[in-house]
């Protein structure tokens, strides 16, 4: 269980103080939403490790991730854009998930597995840039299943997707969610998303989280 | 629990200690030696003891005037070949802006050749008017008409290129509103273009001030005496013709204070903040009358620019052959790429390290630091920079002989850093702030960082870098004018000895084919290393 807790924040020289407590299970979404500046985002980059509290604890089963740094939390990012490094193939982007030193062959074969997986074979060789929207964010939770961490923080991440390719996403990061007991932590503004989605639903309102 | 506020704010970039340790050492490395060159400056000013007869104010009268005439004249030919360039399409016109950017590595010393073929006394025009007329124009090539006529098509090339990027910039939206009022081209000027130039002006303006005030191989070739000099020709004239260090230390100290006070200037002159890229304009034509107009600009600003490289060209081509059976000539070659490819990729290496220092850290006061050695050439331009390193290797007890191709190697590369600097921060700081975010959530080391992500997207700010570095080294005389030995020679210092003893067809064909090394590397290098960023893809 992913466990916040009295999580304190201000942004200096703004007047509103965040205070942040709530629980994510695995194999669960949990929603934040709450109107644009409510500190959707904010939460996110504390969780991250991109904002550092003033106070407070966030613990993964008991373990602190509060004293580390972005890179070395059990993290994964999925952002409404620039996700992928666009000037790299779909392939080179996924492969960003596995260690440095994965040979040639593990790389090909373990791409090409998480590619299948979220229903993308054969892109490998394709440019990002060329990619569309709803690809690019597959390819994105292609890398993620290959990174293997336990906590997926998705930044409203189907706003820029069509009707259809956004209910396609929404149900593969359901299925994936499920499947690979992720702790996924979805931050959007969009109702539906939330509905569809969510198993726990927490509002921010003036700096505190709601349960609804 | 939770640790204390002793991080920034926002932890977005990625941790690389290695980047930023390795900036900050060659910053303090690039300030111990400027330091240790103005020292030895000061202290042989102070003490020098033996009395010069150099008239500084009248000097610093004349080389002001000069520099501001060419500032003034230089930004209202840029301001209109920019306006031409942005309204008129015609094929080719892509060659004549890359021709009009190329003119920041063009050397001095050509074009100011080109132009004595075109306007001195036995050029084209003089031959064009005794043929039709019987009468000679005289020599207007030489003196204060002659510098600012050169310093013109270098300079006027140079703020039209930037100026022109400003006004492609213009929003569309902008450009439709405007279009759909049916302005005037008068008004279009005044109401949408104007207010997206006027901010880039003074900053152009003050660069263009100090390549004026401190320019070299043009006031040398074209100045015509005494009375057109500036400090920098002064400076060399002290130290290689008149033996006069004492002169040359007093007139080094007056260029550093100027320069310095024009610095400060400009630094307060904040740019008014514009668009950046190019934008997609809707078709909108001109009135008939100012189509008319812009021809005309684009076509005499074009034939000032190309005219006298074109007259290098033919010049010097017929020569060539003769050089080229010159051993010296070979020797000067070899040293001359020698000494280019040497400060280009020492220019490279401390450019990046600087900018991805930079890049890596959001500390506001060690931001500014690294910021820094950019300013070094600006401050202390190329024969101050010279002299310098001659009193200090002399202090030393090393022979300047000695240590001339070391010298010529490093003050080259200090000359081309702010360049350099200016051409790869600003993508790598993009990068670093943009993408900070995804890299540092993956990990990325500095390396893969470096090999994935920054290589293929600055592959060919890389490569223009390389080429601006090397072509100012390959058309520097500044440097190697007080370093050069019979033994040690570039190109252009084969150039000048040429013309000092009548040698003309000699001098005509170094030019052409100093014209010819950096249209090459100009046009070639950032297109190789286009290829190579690719292939990292």
């Amino acid at each position: 269980m992913l466990r916040v807790e009295d999580l304190l924040f201000v942004h200096p020289g703004q007047p509103t103080e965040y205070s942040f407590s709530f629980i994510a299970e695995a194999g669960e979404v949990t929603a934040i939403s709450g109107p644009s500046g409510s500190g959707k985002s904010t939460l996110l980059d504390l969780i991250a490790g991109f904002l550092e509290p003033r106070s407070g604890r966030i613990t993964l089963d008991d373990i602190q991730l509060v004293p580390l740094q972005p890179e070395e939390r059990p993290i994964s990012l999925l952002l409404q854009s620039e996700s992928l490094f666009e000037h790299l193939s779909a392939g080179r982007n996924i492969a960003l998930g596995l260690p440095p030193r994965t040979s040639k062959d593990t790389t090909r074969q373990k791409v090409g597995q998480a590619l299948a997986e979220v229903g993308l074979s054969g892109v490998e060789h394709q440019i990002a840039a060329t990619l569309s929207g709803g690809q690019k964010q597959r390819v994105a939770l292609a890398r993620t299943l290959l990174r293997n961490r336990p906590v997926l923080l998705l930044d409203e991440p189907f706003s820029a997707l069509d009707d259809e390719t956004r209910q396609t996403i929404r149900d593969l990061v359901k299925t994936l969610t499920i499947r690979h007991r992720w702790h996924t932590i979805l931050v959007s503004h969009h109702a539906d998303d939330v509905e569809q989605l969510a198993q726990r639903r927490y509002r921010i309102e003036a700096g505190r989280l709601e349960l609804y | 629990m939770v640790g204390t506020v002793s991080r920034p704010a926002m932890l977005t970039l990625p941790h690389r200690p290695f980047r930023i340790a390795t900036a900050i050492t060659l910053a303090a490395a690039i300030a111990t030696l400027i330091a240790l060159v103005l020292w030895a400056i000061l202290a042989a000013a102070t003490d020098s003891s033996s009395t010069s007869r150099i008239d500084i104010p009248h000097l610093l009268r004349m080389t002001t005037i000069q520099a501001g005439l060419t500032t003034v004249l230089s930004l209202a030919v840029g301001t209109a070949l920019a306006w031409s360039l942005n309204r008129l399409r015609f094929p080719g016109r892509d060659l004549v802006v890359g021709l009009f950017a190329s003119a920041i590595v063009t050397p001095g010393m050509v074009v100011a050749f080109g132009l004595l073929a075109i306007w001195g006394r036995n050029g084209w025009i003089n031959q064009a008017s005794e043929a039709l007329f019987g009468v000679s124009i005289g020599s207007p090539a030489y003196g204060l008409s002659g510098i600012l006529f050169a310093h013109v098509v270098l300079d006027g090339a140079f703020a039209a290129r930037i100026l022109l990027a400003r006004l492609d910039a213009v929003p569309a939206n902008r450009l439709k509103t405007g279009q759909s009022l049916a302005l005037s081209a008068w008004q279009r000027f005044t109401l949408i273009d104007w207010p997206a130039l006027r901010g880039s002006l003074p900053g152009i303006g003050a660069i263009i001030f100090l390549l004026a005030f401190t320019s070299f191989p043009i006031v040398l070739l074209l100045g015509g005496g005494p009375a057109n000099q500036t400090l920098e020709v002064a400076i060399y004239a002290a130290v290689r013709q008149d033996f006069d260090l004492s002169g040359a230390v007093r007139l080094a100290a007056t260029q550093i204070a100027v320069c310095s006070i024009v610095i400060l200037i400009a630094s307060a002159l904040a740019p008014v903040p514009t668009s950046f890229g190019a934008s997609t304009p809707p078709r909108w034509r001109d009135s008939s009358t100012a189509r008319i107009l812009q021809g005309l600009v684009l076509a005499i600003a074009t034939l000032g620019f190309v005219l006298p490289l074109l007259s290098v060209l033919v010049g010097g081509v017929g020569s060539i052959g003769r050089v080229l059976a010159q051993p010296t000539f070979w020797w000067a070659a070899g040293t001359s790429l020698a000494v280019g490819s040497a400060s280009a990729l020492l220019t490279l290496a401390l450019a990046l390290a600087l900018a991805m220092g930079r890049g890596a850290t959001a500390n506001g006061p060690l931001r500014t630091l690294l910021g820094m050695p950019a300013f070094a050439y600006l401050a202390v331009p190329a024969v101050v920079l010279s002299l310098g390193f001659f009193l200090l290797v002399r202090s030393l007890g090393i022979a300047p002989a000695q240590a001339a191709p070391f010298v010529v190697i490093l003050a080259n590369s200090l000359l081309a850093l702010p360049f350099a600097i200016a051409t790869l921060g600003p993508p790598l700081e993009t990068i670093a702030r943009g993408r900070g975010k995804l890299m540092r959530s993956l990990g990325l080391s500095g390396w893969r960082q470096f090999r994935l992500v920054e290589l293929p997207l600055i592959g060919r700010d890389l490569g223009v870098m390389l080429a601006l570095a090397f072509c100012f080294s390959l058309g520097d005389l500044g440097v190697i004018a007080l370093f050069g030995t019979q033994d040690f020679q570039t190109l252009p210092l084969m150039m000048f000895r040429a013309l000092g003893s009548y040698r003309n067809n000699d001098a005509g064909a170094i030019a052409a084919i100093l014209l010819i090394g950096t249209i090459l590397a100009f046009a070639g290098l950032p297109k190789l290393f286009g290829k190579i960023a690719d292939a990292a893809r």
